[in-house]
């Protein structure tokens, strides 16, 4: 295919008028096996099968599922277009937990977890990884992972733990989820890469996620430093990003699908923030929304929960630096109500009785059902008197 | 939790784990703290458990009472359960209230759990001017909904506070009136 006829199928994709591009003939040549079928039961890739069916009905019920419709099958359809052939194989689950990882299991169900759509900044960074995770599906990573656990003696431990069907439940999960060699990451980020390109992505975003993870990484001190399920499981050397890079440079063009994704994600980032901060990590949460203010992406969401980490953190010169981003998020005119109320708490510590009455007095105009009302009321009527 | 639940369960396996009952009546916790209990609770007692006490009605992996006796300016809030590299939450005498809820939303975060607060108050607690907090949590473990209730204050810069959560339907219902009346009763001298 001439990069001209590519390039308007990858622009006609991302305007959505086209459900799934045909693939390039200038990519690195890989062939993805025929859809599978359903191995025997009685079979070791059979048994697995059947155990990860389980975990995804008991995933199913879980409290945790985002049960959004429309950002499940936003990024469902994301997989499909990556997943191609293998699309009606694969299903995806998001789950709320504010960690970076994603994985995906031998009877093609995937889980997508908040804290990788928290990070990630497009479609395109978001393929990357879908890409990655459909990269050891197909090449069935996951199955010669379980036969590699399967050979260790340490297992038996499980077992004496859990009882025989936790451990093989832990077994299933541990096999599809966790450390696959580096030879098979290194051939799931190569297939990745090949399908993010034949689904019209800039591969060039793969290696922007690896970067921004070493950034959070770098800035987290001390023990409990990045939380990243994917990064501890998935090592992400800098030749690894440079691999992403080269390989880019042979794949290029693409739409990375900003504008899309940020609209879909718009009204969960409270809530995965609010997670976010909830872990603690400070320094990495702090590079995390600073990144996303440097894009400008969600301004007065990302400066009210800027602010917010560094209230609680408060270190010295931290309350100042908070309350400059929530007078950000408060700039326009329909002010963020929690802005309000982190610069009355702010100043009614340091004593600046005035204007803290004042925000106080604002939040609770704006947000008069919130979870701390009475508390604010008893804040207000202590300034008063 | 997942850690606290898994080591509970490990070390009552290998006998490392204790359980004593408490009986009703006037309990001691500690030099300054006193609460009077109606009907006996279990109290565990395994390495790492500390800084709280860890009582319960129906056993540690459905409802959790966790007593905070004093805690002291700088101390770590969380127990040592997990993998080690968790981040610690730290209590500073200087944290306004709504700093110490926060606090409370790590702690009972550090497994991942879903947090959310559903109410905070003053309440007088101890004697001394306190707060009530109510919460959700999802438990990462077991996807469990709980259900909860906190107390506290602060008092001579030590944190004093009860925290009761259990299962949403059927266990917090059961016990969160014998709760709220063991925080009435709950003395800071």
């Amino acid at each position: 295919m001439k990069r001209r006829t590519f390039l308007a199928g990858a622009t006609a994709w991302g305007l959505g008028l086209v459900s799934r591009p045909g693939r390039t003939a200038d990519d690195l040549g890989y062939s993805a096996p025929p859809r599978f079928t359903r191995p025997e039961t009685s079979g070791e890739e059979g048994g697995l099968w059947a155990l990860m069916d389980r975990e995804e009905r008991n995933l199913r019920r879980s409290p945790l599922i985002v049960r959004d419709g429309d950002l499940q099958s936003y990024v469902q359809d994301i997989a499909c277009r990556l997943g191609s052939d293998h699309c009606p194989d694969i299903r995806v689950t998001l789950v709320r937990t504010p960690l970076f990882n994603a994985s995906m299991a031998p009877n093609g169900m995937m889980q997508v977890w908040t804290g990788l759509l928290l990070r990630v900044e497009n479609e395109a960074q978001l393929a990357a990884v879908l890409g990655h995770e459909i990269g050891h599906y197909l090449q069935k990573h996951s199955v010669e992972r379980l036969r590699d656990i399967k050979s260790k003696s340490a297992i038996g431990q499980v077992f004496g733990l859990f009882g025989l069907a936790g451990a093989v439940g832990q077994l299933a999960v541990a096999a599809s989820a966790y450390a696959y060699g580096r030879q098979h990451e290194t051939e799931a980020d190569r297939i990745g890469a090949q399908l993010m390109h034949r689904a019209g992505y800039q591969v060039g975003e793969a290696a922007k996620i690896w970067s921004n993870l070493l950034a959070e990484s770098q800035a987290a001190e001390g023990k409990g430093a990045n939380g990243s399920l994917l990064f501890a499981t998935h090592p992400a050397p800098p030749e690894r990003r440079a691999m992403l890079e080269d390989i880019a440079r042979s794949l290029p063009d693409g739409v990375t699908g900003e504008e899309a994704f940020g609209r879909h994600v718009q009204r969960y980032l409270d809530e995965w923030l609010n997670d976010e901060i909830k872990r603690g990590q400070y320094a990495e949460s702090l590079v995390l929304t600073t990144r996303h203010i440097a894009r400008k992406f969600a301004l007065e969401t990302m400066h009210y929960h800027r602010g917010e980490i560094y209230r609680l953190r408060g270190r010295d010169g931290d309350l100042d630096l908070a309350l400059g981003d929530y007078r950000n998020a408060i700039e326009n005119d329909k002010p963020y109500p929690l802005a309000l109320r982190g610069i009355g708490l702010i100043q009614r510590q340091r004593g600046q009785r005035k204007e803290a009455i004042e925000m106080l007095s604002r939040y609770l105009e704006l947000a008069p059902a919130a979870p701390d009302a009475l508390f604010i009321q008893s804040y207000i009527a202590e300034l008063n008197s | 939790m997942r850690g606290l639940l898994l080591a509970v369960l490990a070390l009552s396996v290998f006998g490392c784990a204790s359980v004593k009952k408490v009986e009703s009546g006037t309990n001691r916790l500690g030099e300054r703290f006193t609460i009077s209990i109606e009907g006996a609770w279990n109290q565990l007692d395994f390495p790492g458990v500390k800084p709280a006490q860890v009582w319960t009605m129906e056993g540690v992996t459905v409802d959790e009472f966790l007593i905070f006796n004093g805690i002291r300016d700088g101390e770590v809030m969380n127990s040592k359960s997990g993998n080690g590299k968790q981040q610690d939450f730290v209590f500073r005498k200087s944290m306004p209230t709504e700093e110490i809820v926060s606090l409370f939303e790590g702690v009972l975060s550090r497994d991942n759990a879903v947090f959310k607060l559903i109410k905070i108050e003053p309440y007088p607690f101890g004697g001394k001017k306190g707060f009530r907090f109510e919460y959700e949590r999802i438990r990462k473990t077991d996807n469990v909904q709980l259900r909860g209730v906190g107390f506290g204050a602060v008092d001579g810069g030590d944190l004093f506070a009860l925290l009761y959560h259990a299962p949403r339907l059927t266990f917090f219902p059961r016990h969160q009136a014998r709760v709220e009346a063991i925080a009435a009763t709950a003395v800071i001298r």
